[in-house]
């Protein structure tokens, strides 16, 4: 009979061995592509020792091929709770050591399993993806794996926070648990993410090209908007994940950490006043005014490399987390696009689902003009701006700089759109459309029988501008609630946040709405 | 691989082409198949071509970018030269469009080797502005 030193002993060597993964020579091919192992990441990652670790002994039992006699120790992933910055996280981290990181049955239940622990106790889920994709051998149990991890993506979403890292491949199938979740992280040479991989394009369609080129942390981040913030390396990227998480809350039923901050809440910023150029013409750099802002000039952006013409991102104003957007003049003439519709659209809806109040601050000419824009449906991605704003309950506050023209002035978050408290800089222009385009349309009569139709012209543009490309317009209706001096910005948006603090709204009930997608 | 047909004197050959790597055209590869029994074999340059292949002026160059119009508008000005010096972030040109002028900024250090628009040029989304290197 077994002593319990024996039973004892047992346990420890099972549990080494699970821990071993892939063993030494695999571990060292790991670190030898530059990559850390699935255990060393979750330890840089949580809080010094608050991993615990579940499901350690589970093991496949797929008997094809020679699956019978191959060993997965811990079923090539790594599964469990800890805590980032003090907050409760569940995690998984699938290890590329272990055949590949590939998923079959057994993989895919121990992610399921944390995933519904994640979504009973309200903490974010943060899943680590280096994975070869699903384990062919296993066949359709391993699609079975990937379709409940999806489904628990979607109800998860909105209820608590879902961070996708990839730190490896990710490619076919498995892509779509990263795009359902609500922020992606990629790593310069290590992540590659792609439907069909450089091998099959090229078989079926003949275009050459690398996996870093095609799937790679830059092309997601800069060119297809799947992934939201790169980084160098993964030390880098785990401090992403942690600043991040700082400005979340757990799930949907909580309010976003309070940062008490030493910045004044007071202040008056004069640089403020003259950050606009006197010319309509010329840009400007948006993001110095939202530094300006914001505590501590800390500005979080997100999908910073993709649709540059509008700034979203994370920042506190008075140590409250806000959702900051805004256009972009330096980057497309600040115009709205699709690409910019959709990225802005999400970031409402994250922000509207976990109580982050939005910060709007507005200077647009309009909807980027173009064959391609409008075959590419601007009609139907730009209605989702309009449709994310209506929609959103958090308190909205909006500041106007400069342009708002046209339907681009509806879709910043207008009044009209529900927006608690919308402020003008005296700089903003406020019309239906720019002074030059209405004097052509108003005014085409006097213009075309005058004897110097250029000087008439001239004459009219003015008159429609000192009438109409100002803020008072807007404000004699209500649609502003104040003209500020720039300057006192931050000690507005303060008061107004502090008062919008109680705010409650609510909509008729129904199973979901319909948003243009 | 890519199939031609070649008509040499009348006679019509099928060529099969196949692109080996993209550095540098390798002809290797040249399969002729005829359809018809030809009168005379297929000339020597077709399965041969000289080593200097024309094909060799159509790679660009490592390292050289090109710098394409975010947008459709006008060139309202050329801030560098041919030659110029840039750094990462420097002004190139100003491209007026959606009433803003809007700065077309270099992608990375390096030189300018080549413009390829002029003042006042009405350019469309994706033309060629500048390339540098």
């Amino acid at each position: 009979m077994e002593t319990i030193e024996q039973k004892l002993k047992n346990l420890q060597q099972k549990r080494k061995i699970v821990e071993q993964g892939g063993g030494e020579k695999r571990i060292q091919k790991q670190h030898e592509s530059g990559k850390l192992t699935a255990r060393e990441r979750i330890e840089k990652l949580l809080d010094e020792g608050s991993f615990v670790e579940i499901d350690t002994f589970v093991e496949h039992r797929c008997i094809q091929f020679d699956m019978a006699e191959t060993k997965a120790p811990g079923e090539g992933v790594v599964t469990g709770y800890g805590t980032i910055n003090g907050k409760l996280v569940f995690v998984f981290a699938q290890d590329f050591t272990v055949i590949g990181g590939s998923l079959g049955e057994m993989h895919a239940a121990k992610i399921v399993k944390v995933m519904d622990m994640a979504m009973k106790m309200g903490a974010p889920l943060i899943g680590l993806n280096d994975s070869g994709g699903a384990r062919i051998q296993e066949g359709v149990d391993a699609l079975k794996g990937y379709g409940e991890i999806f489904y628990r993506n979607t109800l998860s979403s909105g209820v608590i926070p879902q961070i996708s890292v990839i730190l490896g491949p990710c490619a076919g199938g498995a892509v779509y648990s990263p795009a359902l979740t609500d922020f992606v992280f990629m790593v310069s040479g290590t992540s590659k993410m792609f439907i069909t991989g450089p091998q099959v394009i090229k078989a079926v369609t003949g275009e050459e090209v690398t996996p870093e080129d095609l799937g790679g942390a830059r092309a997601h981040n800069q060119t297809s908007g799947v992934a939201h913030f790169m980084s160098e390396n993964e030390e880098e990227c785990f401090d992403q994940i942690k600043k991040l998480l700082s400005y979340l809350p757990s799930n949907n039923l909580e309010d976003p950490p309070f940062e008490e901050t030493e910045d004044t809440n007071i202040k008056i910023l004069p640089e403020l006043d003259n950050i606009v150029p006197a010319d309509p013409n010329k840009p400007y750099d948006m993001k110095d005014i939202i530094k300006m802002v914001v505590d501590k000039g800390d500005f979080f952006e997100v999908q910073s490399l993709y649709a540059q013409n509008m700034i979203t991102g994370f920042a506190r104003l008075a140590g409250h987390t806000v959702g900051i957007l805004a256009n972009q003049p330096r980057a497309l003439a600040g115009c709205l696009d699709i690409n910019a519709s959709d990225k802005a659209a999400r970031f409402i809806r994250f922000c509207d689902a976990f109580n982050i109040p939005l910060i709007t601050f507005t200077d647009t000419p309009g909807y980027l003009p173009g064959v391609a824009q409008e075959h590419g449906g601007i009609i139907r991605h730009g209605a989702k701006l309009l449709y994310a704003y209506s929609e959103a309950t958090v308190p909205k506050i909006t500041v106007i700089t400069r342009k708002a023209y046209g339907g681009a002035y509806i879709a910043m978050c207008s009044r009209h759109l529900g927006a608690d408290q919308v402020f003008a800089w005296p700089t903003a222009e406020i019309a239906v459309m720019g002074p030059e385009g209405a004097a052509n349309i108003i005014f085409r009569k006097e213009i075309e029988e005058s004897s110097d139709p250029i000087a008439t012209r001239n004459e009219k543009i003015e008159e429609y501008r000192d009438k109409f490309a100002n803020p008072y317009q807007a404000a004699a209706r209500g649609y502003v609630d104040d003209v500020i001096e720039p300057s006192t910005t931050r000690v507005k948006l303060v008061s107004a946040m502090e008062m919008l603090m109680s705010k409650r709204e609510t909509r008729p009930a129904k199973k979901h709405g319909n948003i243009p997608l | 691989m890519k199939k031609y047909k070649i008509t040499v004197n009348g006679q019509t050959y099928e060529v099969e082409v196949e692109e080996i790597g993209s550095a540098e055209p390798i002809y290797d590869a040249i399969n002729i198949s005829t359809q018809e029994k030809p009168k005379e074999p297929p000339k020597r340059e077709v399965s041969k071509p000289s080593q200097a292949a024309p094909a060799s002026k159509k790679a660009p160059s490592a390292g050289k970018i090109s710098i394409a119009a975010p947008m459709p508008g006008t060139i309202l000005s050329v801030k560098v030269k041919e030659g110029s010096k840039v750094s990462k972030g420097d002004v190139i040109m100003i491209l007026e469009a959606m009433k803003m002028e809007n700065e077309i900024l270099a992608p990375q250090d390096g030189t300018i080797s080549s413009i390829a628009i002029s003042e006042g040029a009405s350019v469309n989304t994706g033309d060629l502005l500048a390339t540098m290197e």
